[in-house]
């Protein structure tokens, strides 16, 4: 069953700009999702509307039976959680542990749940060694990394990830790949905004493309990135290794090396 | 013939109790574009630092070793002197505006202002410039309301408007859509083209292999590798340093790795194709 | 080049400075209350041929409206007097405050309309550009234009750094005393998100040779025109009747 829905969801500003324009979406429990575009697409508008920080001027937004006008996105953020794209307009607190701490703490969890979740979304997030650092010491990635563990230490059902790619490294890629994947075999729904193909095609199944402030596709990745039309719609481009087997005129849906290889083994 | 000579650098900033930089030792040619890479935390920022004379002229801390831009020790430039030999562009957008000018056209003469050129001259080369980067249509536009794409190529015109030899440019694109990575890399192949000495941060490693002429992997604030690019993305070594390697390189690697051996690792996708219909051509004729 | 401007809010700042300033004196040499409260409605008409008498007059009543009413309040009740014009209780209004009201809410209206009155029609812009040609340090006028630009910038940032709060389980919606409680917290990202953005700022300036060592130029120029000329001119000579009038009766 859906446990978060939108329903014709529209967004105007108080000048008339509409940032979104009837989207329908629904998630499932456990679910991993990509959702691309070019800025200004709607994106980021769209998921400020699954927690409640933008009320639909049009539509429902309905979160595991709550619809967003009815709650505060303080009472929201129990289900739902939302990394920042930017860290540091997220963090507050002169050390990475009483960061991480303040969101479980602000619901009320007994002491030792707090302290559990903490040191849990710590581990995943790679910051244990920095817990007694100032975030504002620590490298950007890194801050993002503390902002990812304050959220995920709320425990909350979904979790929203903002562009986490954005200035990332090698290695901080494959911690992010790690913490989506067991996020996700707990059963929580994941929703990635990202510009980074290659990270969706490792990570994800399902894809939502938007354009022009809607949805244009909704589909399974390999159906999304060789839909031509809807990426040129989108102004996106294929995986580097999709191009490279579409150039080539071979394999109408591979995604990855392995993929590519097997096929020119066929070839051979 | 080099333009930037460092020597055995090291640097520890003030309130650090390790260095920063260890004993690195880099030559810059004039006329190339060099990429540094590595994980983050690396020392790429410090490095950038160093060249541009933020260390030690802004930064104090501990710097020991040789920096000689244009045979002139970085210790010995005035910080305005170098800004017309070394110009710089960061990650931050939105830090990058000067914040006193409420029009594009004037914020990129703000650089020129500020070296006291006759405004008739200022007005001439900005115009150019704004021809050459294509952003005619943001010339009026109050800087603060651009979005982060434009600011950044703003941020680059106000730099390439003051002629520097050297560009230093630190993650122009980490904060960028697709499309606007893709219209600063137009710029930063367009003053590739100029002649310019560009040193680059970037993390996208398949625009790397596309543009670069060297790179230096820096691992833990040493070098842990440095040479052409085609060297350092072939050598599966890379990865072991925290840096991406392209996906055609990793391509060509796990074709050999299964004896389907492309006869060469390619980097980018032109090479790639090549390197593919050649190798089946000859499965063909075998 | 802006045709549409009109010839007063066309002048250099320092002409229509000297306009501000003209009719502050004129108010103090002018004997009596009533000339004082006419700078008023002169700036609304002097604001009108400058094309902003909605804005100047909006703000200017809303911000003096207040002022007055709670000085007369005040002086009329708590000024030392004899003179009872009206009494309840222990409270008595006595003449000589309400006098002491006048004289003090006439000058307040005057001064406060004429700078008013000088910051609608004058763009910071200009305003900077000309002190800057008098000699003030460019640090300096970077200051004032930063600032000025930064306030917007940093309203902006609290309603972002807001939201990020509310989506820690925040709640910022509802009584003053809850919304008081949530904005304390994000005073210390958006303090410390502008030193961080201070220092990188500093880089570029420096990537612009703020610091080199020559003297600036400027492509944007302010002509002092015929008619600036003319305006002062007038000022001074209309200050010098004030005078003679006033020194003469």
């Amino acid at each position: 069953m859906s446990f978060l829905t939108l329903t014709n969801a529209s967004f105007a500003y108080p000048n008339g700009y509409k940032a979104v324009d009837r989207v329908n979406m629904s998630f499932n429990k456990g679910e991993s999702v990509a959702i691309v575009g070019q800025n200004g697409a709607g994106k980021t508008t769209t998921v400020k509307m699954m927690n409640g920080l933008l009320k639909p001027s049009e539509g429902d937004v309905v979160i595991d039976g709550w619809n967003t006008r009815d709650y505060t996105t303080a009472q929201i953020s129990r289900k739902v959680g939302y990394v920042f794209q930017n860290p540091d307009d997220q963090i507050f607190h002169n050390d990475v542990y009483s960061e991480i701490e303040f969101g479980p703490r602000k619901l009320g969890l007994p002491e030792e749940q707090v302290k559990a979740n903490v040191m849990k979304a710590a581990e995943l997030a790679g910051v244990v060694p920095f817990l007694k650092d100032n975030p504002y010491n620590l490298p950007y990635s890194m801050r993002k990394f503390v902002t990812i563990a304050s959220v995920i230490a709320m425990d909350s059902s979904v979790i929203i990830l903002d562009e986490p790619t954005a200035g990332q490294d090698l290695p901080a890629m494959e911690r992010l790949a790690n913490l989506i994947e067991t996020l996700n075999q707990e059963g929580k729904t994941i929703i990635t905004i990202t510009h980074d193909m290659e990270f969706v095609v490792n990570n994800f199944h399902r894809v939502i493309v938007m354009a022009n402030r809607q949805v244009i596709a909704d589909d399974d990745k390999r159906a999304i990135f060789w839909n031509l039309d809807v990426l040129e719609r989108a102004m996106l481009k294929q995986p580097h290794i999709s191009r490279l087997g579409y150039s080539l005129g071979i394999g109408h849906n591979i995604l990855a090396i392995p993929e590519l290889a097997d096929e020119l083994a066929k070839h051979k | 013939m080099s333009i930037i000579t460092i020597k055995n650098l090291s640097y520890q900033y003030p309130i650090s109790e390790s260095d920063a930089l260890k004993d690195v030792s880099v030559t810059i040619e004039r006329g190339k574009l060099y990429a540094l890479v590595g994980a983050n935390g690396g020392g790429k920022t410090t490095l950038c630092n160093v060249i541009r004379g933020f260390i030690p002229h802004f930064y104090k801390g501990d710097l020991r070793g040789e920096v000689l831009i244009e045979g002139k020790d970085i210790r010995e430039w005035g910080m305005g002197e170098l800004s017309q030999k070394v110009g710089y562009v960061f990650q931050n957008p939105f830090t990058q505006i000067s914040g006193v000018k409420d029009n594009v056209f004037e914020e990129i003469a703000f650089g020129l202002e500020n070296l006291g050129m006759e405004p008739g001259l200022i007005r001439e080369k900005v115009d150019q410039v704004i021809r050459m980067l294509e952003i005619d249509y943001l010339r009026d536009k109050n800087p603060f309301e651009l979005s982060g794409g434009q600011k950044q190529r703003v941020a680059l015109a106000s730099i390439i408007v003051m002629e520097p030899d050297v560009l230093v440019i630190d993650e122009p694109t980490s904060q960028l859509d697709p499309k606007g990575t893709e219209e600063v890399f137009k710029i930063i192949e367009l003053m590739k083209n100029k002649g310019k000495t560009i040193i680059l941060v970037e993390h996208k490693i398949e625009l790397i292999a596309e543009y670069a002429d060297y790179i230096i992997l820096l691992n833990e604030g040493e070098v842990a590798m440095q040479g052409s690019t085609r060297e350092i993305l072939t050598d599966e070594r890379a990865l072991t340093f925290g840096a991406a390697l392209p996906q055609y390189s990793l391509f060509g690697m796990e074709m050999r790795r299964r004896g389907m051996d492309l006869g060469s690792i390619p980097l980018t996708e032109k090479e790639a194709i090549e390197a593919v219909k050649t190798w089946m051509k000859k499965g063909v004729n075998a | 080049m802006n045709n549409e401007r009109s010839m007063l809010s066309r002048l250099y700042p320092t002409t229509k400075f000297m306009i501000t300033i003209a009719l502050c004196l004129a108010a103090f040499i002018v004997p009596g209350y009533g000339f004082s409260y006419a700078v008023l409605p002169i700036c609304m008409v002097l604001a009108y041929f400058a094309g902003s008498f909605k804005e100047f007059s909006n703000l200017a009543i809303k911000a003096l409206l207040m002022i007055v009413v709670f000085i007369f309040i005040l002086q009329s009740f708590f000024y030392p007097g004899h003179d009872i014009l009206w009494s309840w209780g222990i409270f008595s209004i006595k003449r000589e405050g309400v006098e002491f009201a006048l004289f003090l809410t006439s000058k307040i209206v005057a001064v406060a309309s004429a700078f008013i009155l000088f910051f609608r029609i004058t763009k910071v812009k200009d305003l900077v550009h000309s002190l800057e040609q008098i000699g003030l340090p460019s640090k300096v006028t970077y200051v004032i234009l930063s600032t000025l630009q930064l306030i917007p910038e940093m309203k902006k940032l609290t309603l972002v750094i807001m939201d990020a709060q509310k989506t820690r389980g925040v709640e910022t919606e509802g009584k003053l005393l809850v919304r008081m409680k949530a904005f304390l917290p994000t005073l210390s990202p958006l303090i410390l998100g502008s030193v961080a953005s201070t220092e990188e700022r500093v880089l570029t300036l420096e990537s612009r040779a703020f610091s080199a060592n020559v003297k600036k130029s400027s492509i944007y120029t302010l002509e002092k025109t015929k008619y600036d000329r003319l305006v002062q001119i007038l000022l001074i000579v209309l200050l010098a009747i004030l005078i003679v009038w006033r020194v003469a009766l």
